[in-house]
């Protein structure tokens, strides 16, 4: 008896191990704890925490710099506490925050649909008298705040980086093999050939963390049928089944089985640089990447980055859809706010600063593109002023799937987009999923 | 008579008391990060909750309706098992073997037992990133050696087939050194009379193991069994690290799949029913191995 209920105490025990582990999703009881929040996020603490990204050179250059000039310079009263947060974990440590009532005052998002949910739950103040009130409207680009609206009102700050997703190509190596930048699809598709032949892999890709695949599916979906059928699509009008998205699948696969992609690239590492590596080793020629790759090369290596070109991703041969669309972001990061009243203003305050004149001047030469009117005269950086141009040509800029998408749509995209490159799963199959989780999505949404 | 019965009475209820002190802090923390937390993750279960807003709707056994006919979740809990049953079958064994080495061998080997021990001292995140190195097709070991030999390159996690058992293998490097350590403490409670008497009686080295020590460390072995079972069903942390689920579904696990849902899709109300279904799981899984285990013994 005695050594049965040791057991049953072991068994128990281990249960409770696994429980413990479970019972992390489902802590915090957020009615009480929010407004916990808004108590704290009003009170008298005179210090504005601010989450970013900035944990490396350049970004927490430029952070750091803002807000130094905020602190030493406001008469508000308050201070602004930078606490940088690595960029693969900071979406889920700022949901576990906000579970728990610990909010930050301020902090970044790429905007899109997780920025919606913040709000929509209240971790977001509109912003939008503050914002008209002060110079901003004049100094940013519209493009830019529009994307930091939702529901009419203005919730954040753009400020950091133009992100447009082109290719960046090894002029050396183009120049070797006498291959010229390439104006549509099929010309792009001899340029790989002739890399191909000469043992060089035409895109490097690291394809781990999703996103950078999807960059490819989205691009080439965009150039086969421009952005109406994905903007049916998400308003339940049209279908992800559509004919531009199972073609922009099947050139993936396509293209996999040519060998136009590192092989592997499914479980490379993004984060880890593995994609920058095959390009500094010139084992392969391009790579179709967000424009952020300017800075970054930069600080790995000027002479490396002096070599890189960039074109726009090339048009569709018969398709007559408008080339000039990109795909990416004009902000990258948007400042929300989560705060009231005076710290309110002095936090807003404090995200003005991130465009202000020295402040330009020290993020273009730090290789970033702020989203301000009038950059492009500005820039020196020739990849930067041929991005710029781009822009300014564009007849819009679709907004990045998993950015734009709500989260649990996105995440089916990117998977689905994954397999895709891994060659388990056919476009069709793909659209299917990816269809249908829209669709969940949205029949959720009218209950 | 009277005096000495409440002697006795005093006594005990001294007794009573000292446990009611000593047992106090751990009661208190178990509620707080264990009990609660997994009540909590029931009641979450039953509502529609982003994870962040304030307000939750209860939308009753609808979540469970939804795990239930969830292909996903039941695929996952399939990987689950996959990683079980591999991995009680290869690290308690080389563990033991190891052990075993360990002890017949004597004061010698302790460079081994320190060697072999190392794995275990370092992190999870640390081995996820070690391993994803050893194996990228980008300079990797693995690819490095095979292109050497005159083979392409050799893509273990990013292919849907292998990047389990990869995974699987990693693990194994990692705990294996654990079930070494149990069972070398094991080993240190067989009394060296035992051995002495049975090499007295003639019998050679591997008899001894099999006839007389590994029966005296079959008890040990079994809650070994139990340990690596349900720290196999709840496993996250080198999954999470090296494949993230991927490619495609192919390394989802449960804890992983929870993660998921709970983090990423905005979704805690089903993130906490997967976890409360884990939770289930588990507990079935173990009682029902438990008494397989133990049930010569209690017939």
């Amino acid at each position: 008896m005695k050594k049965r209920t040791k057991k049953l105490i072991a068994l128990f025990m281990a249960t409770m191990m696994v429980g413990s582990l479970a019972g992390c999703g489902g802590s915090g009881d957020s009615s009480s704890d929010s407004a916990a929040a808004e108590e704290s996020g009003s009170g008298d603490s005179k210090e504005i925490v601010f989450w970013n990204i900035g944990t490396e050179e350049v970004d927490k250059a430029i952070y750091d710099k803002a807000i130094e000039n905020f602190n030493s310079n406001t008469e508000s009263g308050y201070t602004v506490s930078s606490v940088p947060v690595q960029n693969d974990n900071y979406k889920e440590k700022l949901v576990i925050a906000m579970s728990s009532g610990e909010c930050p005052d301020m902090y970044i998002s790429w905007s899109g649909g997780p920025m919606n949910e913040y709000i929509d739950s209240g971790y977001a103040q509109p912003i939008t008298e503050l914002f008209n009130n002060s110079e901003l409207p004049d100094r940013l680009m519209d493009a830019a705040i529009e994307q930091a609206k939702y529901k009419d009102e203005i919730y954040a700050v753009p400020y950091m980086n133009i992100s447009i997703s082109g290719i960046y190509y090894n002029t050396e190596i183009f120049e070797k093999y006498n291959l010229e930048v390439p104006t549509t699809i099929s010309e792009l598709e001899a340029v790989c050939d002739t890399l191909v032949e000469n043992g060089i892999t035409p895109f490097a890709l690291a394809n781990g963390p999703k996103w950078t695949g999807s960059m490819y599916f989205m691009n080439l979906a965009a150039r086969y049928g421009g952005l109406e059928p994905f903007q049916e699509a998400v308003a339940g009008t049209g279908s992800f089944e559509d004919e531009c998205f199972i073609k922009a699948g099947e050139t993936i696969q396509n293209w996999v089985e040519k060998g136009y992609f590192p092989e592997g690239c499914n479980s490379l590492s993004e984060d880890d640089g593995q994609a920058r590596q095959m390009l500094y080793q010139e084992t392969a020629a391009m790579s179709l990447a967000g424009s952020w790759y300017t800075s970054m090369m930069q600080q790995d290596s000027k002479e490396f980055a002096a070599k890189m070109g960039w074109f726009a991703f090339p048009a569709a041969d018969d398709a007559n859809t408008d080339a000039s669309i990109l795909i990416g972001t004009v902000g990258d990061n948007f400042i929300s706010f989560n705060c009231e009243g005076e710290k309110l203003e002095a936090a807003f305050e404090c995200a003005t600063k991130f465009s202000e004149d020295d402040q330009i001047d020290f993020m273009i030469e730090s290789g970033k593109i702020p989203p301000i009117k009038g950059v492009d005269e500005k820039l020196s950086d020739e990849t930067s002023k041929t991005i710029m141009q781009a822009v300014n040509n564009a007849s819009a800029v679709q907004l990045w799937y998993d950015q734009y998408l709500p989260p649990a749509v996105a995440s089916v995209h990117l998977d689905t987009c994954q397999e895709i490159f891994g060659l388990t799963m056919t476009p069709e199959e793909a659209a299917k999923q990816f269809q249908q989780a829209m669709e969940e999505y949205n029949a959720d949404k009218a209950e | 008579m009277k005096e000495k019965n409440s002697l006795l009475l005093k006594r005990q209820r001294e007794v009573r008391n000292a446990a009611f002190i000593f047992l106090l802090p751990i009661a208190i923390l178990m509620t707080i990060y264990v009990f609660y937390p997994i009540v909590d993750t029931f009641i979450t279960s039953l509502y529609k909750w982003n994870g962040i807003s304030a307000d939750k709707t209860f939308i009753g056994l609808k979540n469970w309706q939804k795990l239930m006919t969830d292909t996903n979740f039941w695929s996952a809990f399939k990987n689950n098992i996959i990683v079980m049953i591999l991995s009680i079958c290869i690290q308690i064994p080389i563990g033991l073997a190891l052990a075993t080495y360990i002890d017949f061998v004597g004061k010698k080997a302790t460079v081994f037992k320190v060697l072999w021990f190392i794995p275990m001292l370092m992190s999870s995140v640390a081995i996820g990133f070690l391993f994803s190195y050893a194996l990228a097709t980008s300079g990797g070991i693995i690819s490095t050696i095979s292109n050497f030999f005159g083979g392409g390159n050799i893509d273990l996690l990013g292919n849907p087939k292998t990047a389990l058992y990869t995974v699987i293998g990693v693990i194994a490097w990692q705990f294996t050194p654990f079930y070494m350590v149990y069972t070398m403490a094991a080993f240190t409670n067989i009394s060296t009379d035992v051995f002495e008497a049975a090499r007295i009686d003639g019998a050679t080295r591997s008899q001894y193991f099999w006839k007389i020590a590994f029966p005296l460390l079959k008890p040990s072995l079994k809650s070994a069994a139990i340990l690596s079972m349900v720290g196999s069903l709840k496993y996250f942390d080198l999954i999470f690290v090296m494949t993230g689920g991927g490619p495609g579904t192919s390394t989802e696990l449960m804890a992983t799949y929870m993660y998921k849902y709970s983090f990423s899709k905005f979704n805690m109300g089903y993130g906490s029913t997967v976890a409360a279904g884990m939770f289930i799981l588990i507990s079935i899984v173990s009682l029902v191995t438990m008494r397989l285990l133990n049930g010569k013994e209690e017939a």
